[in-house]
């Protein structure tokens, strides 16, 4: 039984081959990928309206920051993490309880990351 | 008058008075004066007709008529009024006293009054009683009159000689003082005894002189303020002027009369207003400045010897000129309105620097000192100028200021603000840059600082008083190494190096401060560019290991075998090494998609231009399409080398583009077609190539992909919108 099984999750991630190796390091975790998309306005819609149980942002959608999408999810309590290589100053104040996943990163590192992030809202 | 007692005494019988009256009127008028008898009362009984006419009345003749004298009213010489019966008559009468020419006043009817001149004695019988007294009186009013005159004016002579404030002396014609007035005497300090009868010649100091004097008198000239030299008793020489003439009786100098008029101060003064004049004359000429003396008009009057060195010209050819004519031509309104304003008197005097022009048309400088000489009544008589040669300084004033103004300027073309206070901390001076970067006007004498507001660099403010430069000069020492910032009204902040530096003077004196602010903007951006782009660059590293870990991961995954997987991902990472390369090459900017697409083909397929064409309208692509054109074509490449159209000798390929405007950029549309390969069969499955290249242009760039695997070869077309 995968460690996060049934547990969906949307993708934002504006390379595309590295979306496709979170991708499959989500599958391999047994997560459902609600979507991947790698676009602020896409992931913006996504975020507002997805079922979903997590997201994990790329820090910088081609050259524009993902913080919108990360307001909303907030806003809606849904968890996530990011995903940057920028490292922790990438991510501005308001935001730095959130987990941080620095790229390249193993599928251990994002197994951690995402157990923190629903641990994080588990406890609020 | 005797004749009265000339008259026979010896007759016994009758008496004299008796005889008188007996002789009759006619004897009476015989006597050649006045004459009246009167008898022992007093009353008149006989008298003459010279007497009647001087009384100027006929009296009346016996008892009750009139008594002791016949005129109308008697007065003493001096006026007072005298009673008949206190006349010398009476007192003949009374007394037997005899009067003689005494004199009365005697006043007619008419009011006119002359003096009597009387002689009165009493008339004895034998036994020597009085019976009566005889008047022969005279009219002396002429003699009186003269007498009176010459003693008057005897008197005015005395006085006029004794008391004259001339002196005069009287000196024989053998040359001895005979007189001499108390003037003379005292303005020599002699007494009478010493000077009078002394010889002349004792008291002339010059001998030629006074033997001049007296051979001019001797020879009848008249001498006229003829100057001399006396010796007075106490040794001291007066100066006298002496005026002459000689007297002469029977063709001989009897002698001369001399006026002398001490003309010793005179003498004194004129002296002293001459040396005066003289050293007034020595000092202007031995004056180093120039002096001149000018008319109204400004006319030359007189110039001493400096002011021609100065100009470099002669006495003559200045005082042939106005002193405008030699002024240089920009001074020439500014002396001519101001002397015209001195002239007229609405000013004292004037100073001004100038410039005029030697005659050999160099230029000198002077200093103009103006003023007037002007009479009793405020009228101008001449103004005098004195002048100083200041080319000298006024050449090093020049180069001063010079040096100033070029270090003015030096310090306004600087590029950083710069401005200047005196040891106070007030500002004195700043420049444009200055202006610039404290976004205000500061105002000269403003404290420390040109700027608005001044913070730390954390933020902190930093009052003006505590500034570098007021610590600078505070503590008289530059300052270096620190950074503010300054605040612009508009709220703009500028952070900046500032450089206060006390200034000194020659003595060491502190006299002020220079401060250059050095605006570090760009520096701080540029750091802060430099932080942005390590950070890109570092993103844009983790990225790309990502890129490569998930190609790693991805094509091992997809690999018939681990010698295909090792191939397919050394393709792949030397193509994402390629695509590094030419954005590398272009700086990460915007790359041609020409030399993009033949750098990504090249390597895989060889030089091969006569079964590879590219073409398409010239169009530049950012960073993020390069990567993924890149990628895409790549992959393309792999494919057709592996099992397209290129695979085999014949086979071509063919990549061509197509721009078209969009509303929200431009759409770009490739093909690429593969013609003369082996046959081609849809895979059955899709590789990790295809979506590959799916994620490329449908997920990163918004575009559509479209594969085909058409028998005689591979077509695929994609477009994205580049720009958007």
């Amino acid at each position: 039984m995968p460690p996060f099984a049934g547990v969906r999750v949307l993708v934002v991630e504006d390379e595309g081959a590295i979306a496709m190796l979170i991708e499959e390091m989500l599958e391999d975790l047994g997560c459902e990928i609600v979507a991947s998309v790698a676009r602020l306005a896409t992931a913006r819609d996504e975020a507002s309206t997805a079922y979903i149980d997590l997201a994990i942002l790329d820090v910088n959608l081609a050259g524009e920051r993902v913080f919108p999408v990360a307001e909303i999810l907030r806003d809606r309590g849904i968890p996530f993490l990011f995903s940057t290589g920028y490292g922790t100053s990438g991510v501005p104040g308001e935001f730095a309880g959130y987990p941080v996943l620095h790229k390249p990163f193993s599928e251990s590192e994002l197994l951690q990351r995402m157990t923190l992030a629903l641990r994080h809202r588990a406890s609020t | 008058m005797s004749n009265v007692e000339e008259l026979p005494r010896e007759t016994l019988a009758p008496s004299e008075y008796e005889s008188l009256v007996s002789i009759g009127e006619n004897a009476l008028e015989a006597i050649p004066g006045a004459v009246y008898l009167c008898d022992r009362e007093g009353w008149l009984v006989r008298y003459n007709s010279e007497a009647a006419e001087l009384w100027g009345r006929r009296p009346e003749l016996g008892v009750n008529g009139d008594r002791f004298c016949g005129s109308h009213r008697l007065f003493l010489t001096d006026g007072t009024p005298l009673a008949f019966a206190d006349s010398p008559t009476a007192s003949a009468l009374s007394t037997g006293v005899v009067t003689r020419n005494q004199e009365i006043l005697i006043q007619r009817p008419d009011g006119s009054r002359f003096v009597a001149l009387m002689n009165i004695r009493a008339l004895r019988d034998r036994r020597g009683v009085i019976q009566g007294a005889i008047n022969c009186f005279q009219d002396i009013s002429a003699q009186h009159a003269m007498a009176e005159e010459l003693r008057r004016k005897s008197a005015d002579l005395e006085d006029f000689f004794e008391n004259s404030a001339v002196g005069l002396h009287i000196v024989s014609g053998e040359g001895i003082i005979l007189r001499a007035h108390k003037a003379e005497l005292a303005l020599l300090g002699y007494s009478e005894e010493e000077y009078i009868g002394r010889p002349i010649t004792e008291f002339h100091v010059d001998e030629p002189v006074i033997g001049d004097i007296l051979n001019k008198l001797g020879s009848g000239d008249c001498l006229e303020n003829y100057p001399a030299r006396l010796r007075a008793k106490d040794g001291s020489i007066k100066y006298v002027s002496i005026t002459s003439n000689g007297r002469f009786e029977d063709g001989k100098l009897f002698n001369t009369r001399c006026f002398t008029i001490d003309v010793t101060c005179v003498h004194a003064a004129e002296a002293a207003r001459q040396e005066s004049d003289d050293r007034l004359s020595a000092t202007y000429e031995a004056a180093t400045i120039g002096i001149a003396e000018a008319d109204v008009d400004g006319r030359l009057l007189r110039v001493n010897d400096a002011l021609c060195h100065m100009l470099g010209r002669t006495r003559e050819q200045l005082l042939a000129m106005t002193f405008l004519d030699y002024t240089h031509p920009d001074s020439v309104e500014q002396d001519a309105t101001l002397y015209a304003r001195q002239v007229a008197g609405e000013m004292d005097s004037y100073v001004l620097r100038k410039r005029a022009l030697k005659l050999d048309g160099e230029i000198v400088y002077l200093d103009i000192h103006s003023s007037s000489v002007r009479d009793a009544s405020g009228e101008f008589r001449y103004g005098v100028r004195v002048l100083q040669d200041v080319t000298l300084a006024q050449r090093m004033e020049n180069q001063v200021r010079e040096s100033e103004r070029h270090m003015r300027n030096v310090l306004e073309a600087l590029p950083a603000a710069v401005y200047t206070t005196d040891a106070e901390g007030r500002i004195t001076f700043y420049n444009r840059a200055a202006v610039e970067l404290s976004g205000r006007t500061p105002q000269l004498g403003d404290l420390w600082c040109v700027t608005w507001k001044l913070f730390n660099t954390d933020g902190s403010p930093l009052p003006h008083d505590q500034c570098p430069m007021a610590v600078a000069l505070k503590e008289n020492r530059a300052i270096r190494g620190a950074e503010a910032i300054a605040q612009r009204p508009d709220g703009t902040r500028v952070p900046f190096n500032p450089y206060p530096t006390p200034l000194h003077d020659a003595d060491g004196n502190l006299v002020g401060a220079i401060n250059m602010l050095v605006d570090i903007t760009e520096r701080k951006q540029a750091e802060n560019r430099q932080k942005t782009l390590i950070d890109e660059l570092n993103h844009r590293v983790k990225n790309t290991l990502a890129t490569v870990q998930s190609l790693a991961a991805q094509t091992a995954r997809n690999a018939e075998d681990a010698k295909d997987g090792d191939r397919r991902f050394e393709a792949r990472l030397l193509a994402l090494s390629r695509a590094h390369d030419l954005l590398t090459k272009r700086h990460w900017e915007n790359t041609p998609l020409d030399a993009l697409a033949k750098e990504v083909l090249m390597p895989v397929f060889g030089l091969e231009p006569d079964r590879i064409t590219v073409e398409g309208a010239t169009i530049d692509v950012g960073t993020r399409v390069a990567l993924n054109f890149t990628m895409t074509l790549n992959e393309l490449a792999i494919n057709a080398l592996k099992y397209g159209s290129m695979s085999v000798e014949t086979g071509t390929l063919s990549v061509s583009w197509d721009l078209q405007p969009q509303p929200n950029g431009t759409l770009l549309t490739l093909d690429w077609r593969e013609q003369g390969g082996p046959p081609v069969a849809r895979p059955e499955r899709e590789g990790l190539g295809s979506r590959l290249m799916k994620r490329c242009i449908e997920r990163d760039l918004g575009g559509q992909f479209d594969m085909t695997f058409a028998p005689e070869g591979v077509c695929c077309r994609f477009s994205f919108l580049i720009g958007a």
